[in-house]
C-alpha cells in the first residue's frame, strides 16, 4: 500500500461535499432532532439514556453511509477505467482494495466521531465509560458489511447514479433497522430480518443488552446469537450478489 | 541477437459470446516483432483487435494462446519495472481529482515522485495543475494521460488511439509533443485508425483487421500503394459530363464521377486535376482530400493477395 496514494484518495473523498454532508452532517442533524423528540432524552434506556440510544443509532447510520459510498465509488472508479490506469503501475489489486478499505474506515470513523461528539456536547450519558468505547468501535467496524452492499449495488447497476441508489436504499434499510423511529407490531417482526437490524442491535448491546422497546412501550428481547447470525448472513448475501454482478459484467465485455 | 522490444507470437484472444454461448475471437493469430527504437503504427478500423492486442502487451488482459515478450520479460514484469508504459483510450482518469494530484498519485505508485514536475512540463499540463480532471477538454485529458505514461521513463511507449476525440489542432499539438519524446530513442507502438497519423509518424505500419495482420510493411510503401487523392469541384450547371471527359484525359486520373454539378476525380494526379478544374473548367469550391483508410485497406489487401498467389 502506498501512503501518498492513500493520502490523495482520502483528500479527494473529503472534498466531496455532498458525500460528507450525508456521512457527517445528516446523521448529526438527525441525532439532534430525534434525540430531543423522545421524552426529555435524559430518561434511561438500559445502561444509558435515550440520547445515547439515538446517538448510537445515528452513528450506525453514519458509518453505513460512509462505507456504502466509499465501496460504491471504488466500484464506479474501476468501471470507468481507473483500474486500467492502475494496471499500468506496480500497484496490485490487493493494494487497491486495501487502500479503499482504509479510506472507507477513516470516513466511517469520521461519521461516528462526529455523532459521538454531538452526543457528548448535548447530554448523552452512559453508566460506564467503556459503554461509549465498545459502542463506538462496534458501530464503526461492523459497518464493513455495507461496503459489500455498496459494491453489490454499484456492480449491479454499473453507473455513477448507483451510489445515489445505494444511499437512498440505505435510508429505507435504516428505517427497518429501527434507527429512526421505534418500530412495533408486524413491522418490527419483519424488520428483524433486514440488513441493518442485526448490526444496529449489536451496536446497542453494550447499553441495552438486546432489549427492544416498541412503539407501545412493550419490551422484547433479541438474543445475541440472532443478531450475529443476521449480520453474518447479510454479509454473505451481499458478497454473493457482488460476485454474481462482477461475473455478469465480465461476460458482457 | 539483441533483445526485441516486443515479440508477439501466435497471439490469440477469445471472449465468451454475448449470450453466454459461443466465443468471439478478438485476436486471431498475430505475430509481430518490434526492434528497440522503432516507431510502429497499428492501423485498423474499430473492432479490428488493436486495443485487445495492446491490452495483452501491457498485461491488462490475459491471452487465450500465444506468447508475448516485452524486452525479454513478461508484460506484467515490464510494467512493474517501468520499462513499458501506455496512453490508454478514453476513460482511466478520476474526474474529481486535480491534474497535479493525478500525476502525483500515479508517480507515488511508480516511485517516481522526483519526475512529477518534469513530465508535467513535457506533456504541457503544468498550466492545468490545479484544475479538476473533469473540467479538462478531451485533448487536455489526453495530455495528462501522456504525462502519466512518461512517469516511469519507459523504454517502450504504447499509445492506444491517442488522438481519438481530439480536434485537428489538438491532434497536431499532441503529435508535436510525441515527436520530441521519440528523439530519446524510445520504442513507440501506437494504434490508430487515421491513415495520416501512421504516415506522418511511423516508418512502419502494421495493418490489422478482424484480429489478423493484413500487411506489415514500411509506411512509404503503403503511401505509394494508396497515393490516390480525391479532387472535387462544382462546375457551371450543365457542364458536368463535359468536365468529366476533360478530366479523364488528365494524366494520373484513374476515375471520375459526376454528382449533379459536382465533379470528383480520383488518382495520383490530383494536382493536375485540380488545376484543370479551377482554370479551364470554371470550377469552384475545390476540395482535395487524402486517401481514406478504406482505400488503404483496399490497396493493401489487394496487393497482398496478389503477392500470396
Amino acid at each position: 500500500m502506498n501512503a501518498t496514494y492513500l493520502g490523495i484518495d482520502l483528500r479527494r473523498q473529503l472534498r466531496d461535499v455532498m458525500n460528507i454532508a450525508f456521512v457527517i452532517g445528516l446523521p448529526v442533524v438527525m441525532y439532534i432532532v430525534f434525540g430531543s423528540t423522545f421524552g426529555s432524552g435524559n430518561q434511561m434506556a438500559g445502561h444509558a439514556n435515550v440520547k445515547f440510544y439515538v446517538m448510537t443509532s445515528m452513528s450506525v447510520y453514519a458509518a453505513s453511509v460512509a462505507t456504502t459510498s466509499s465501496a460504491g465509488q471504488a466500484a464506479i472508479e474501476l468501471l470507468q477505467g481507473w483500474g486500467r490506469q492502475l494496471g499500468l503501475t506496480p500497484m496490485r489489486p490487493s493494494g487497491y482494495v486495501g487502500t479503499k478499505v482504509l479510506v472507507a474506515l477513516v470516513v466511517a470513523a469520521g461519521g461516528v466521531a462526529a455523532v459521538f461528539l454531538a452526543g457528548v456536547l448535548t447530554g448523552a450519558r452512559a453508566e460506564r465509560w467503556w459503554i461509549w468505547l465498545v459502542t463506538g468501535v462496534i458501530a464503526w467496524l461492523l459497518s464493513g458489511i455495507f461496503a459489500l452492499y455498496g459494491l453489490a449495488i454499484a456492480q449491479t447497476f454499473r453507473s455513477e447514479s448507483s451510489v445515489g441508489v445505494a444511499s437512498a436504499g440505505l435510508v429505507l434499510l435504516a428505517f427497518f433497522g429501527n434507527l429512526f423511529v421505534p418500530l412495533g407490531g408486524t413491522i418490527l417482526k419483519v424488520a428483524r430480518f433486514t440488513p441493518l437490524y442485526g448490526y444496529a442491535a449489536l451496536a446497542r448491546w453494550p447499553s441495552t443488552r438486546g432489549e427492544v422497546v416498541d412503539t407501545s412501550g412493550n419490551s422484547t428481547q433479541d438474543p445475541m446469537w440472532w443478531l450475529i447470525v443476521s449480520w453474518v448472513a447479510w454479509a454473505v448475501i451481499f458478497a454473493l450478489i457482488s460476485v454474481w454482478a462482477v461475473r455478469r459484467g465480465r461476460r458482457r465485455q | 541477437m539483441p533483445t526485441a522490444a516486443l515479440r508477439v507470437a501466435g497471439l490469440r484472444k477469445e471472449y465468451p459470446g454475448h449470450d453466454g454461448r459461443g466465443t468471439v475471437v478478438a485476436v486471431d493469430g498475430i505475430d509481430v516483432e518490434i526492434a528497440p527504437g522503432e516507431i510502429v503504427a497499428f492501423l485498423g478500423p474499430n473492432g479490428a483487435g488493436k486495443t485487445t492486442t495492446l491490452d495483452i502487451v501491457l498485461g491488462l488482459v490475459p491471452a487465450t494462446a500465444g506468447t508475448v515478450e516485452v524486452l525479454g520479460t513478461s508484460p506484467r514484469q515490464a510494467v512493474t519495472s517501468g520499462k513499458v508504459s501506455a496512453v490508454l483510450q478514453t476513460g482511466g482518469l478520476l474526474r474529481d481529482l486535480r491534474v497535479e494530484e493525478t500525476v502525483r498519485a500515479i508517480a507515488a505508485l511508480h516511485g517516481a515522485k522526483s519526475r512529477v514536475d518534469d513530465v508535467m512540463h513535457r506533456a504541457g499540463v503544468t498550466a492545468l495543475a490545479g484544475r479538476k480532471v473533469g473540467q479538462c477538454s478531451g485533448g487536455e485529458q489526453q495530455r495528462l494521460r501522456f504525462a502519466l505514461a512518461l512517469l516511469p521513463n519507459p523504454q517502450i511507449l504504447v499509445l492506444d488511439e491517442p488522438t481519438a476525440g481530439m480536434d485537428a489542432a489538438a491532434r497536431r499539438d499532441f503529435w508535436e509533443t510525441m515527436r520530441a519524446e521519440t528523439h530519446e530513442g524510445r520504442t513507440v507502438v501506437f494504434a490508430t485508425h487515421y491513415l495520416e497519423e501512421a504516415q506522418a509518424f511511423a516508418p512502419r505500419t502494421v495493418l490489422i483487421d478482424h484480429g489478423k495482420i493484413r500487411a506489415d510493411r514500411p509506411t512509404d510503401e503503403l503511401r505509394n500503394l494508396v497515393g490516390d487523392r480525391v479532387a472535387a469541384a462544382t462546375v457551371p450547371p450543365g457542364t458536368g459530363e463535359a468536365a468529366a471527359s476533360a478530366l479523364r484525359a488528365v494524366q494520373g486520373v484513374r476515375e471520375v464521377r459526376v454528382e449533379g454539378d459536382r465533379v470528383i476525380a480520383t488518382g495520383t494526379g490530383s494536382d493536375a486535376a485540380a488545376l484543370e478544374l479551377l482554370t479551364t473548367l470554371g470550377g469552384r469550391d475545390l476540395e482535395v482530400s487524402a486517401p481514406s483508410l478504406e482505400s488503404a485497406f483496399f490497396a493493401l489487401t489487394q496487393n497482398d493477395q496478389e503477392g500470396d498467389r
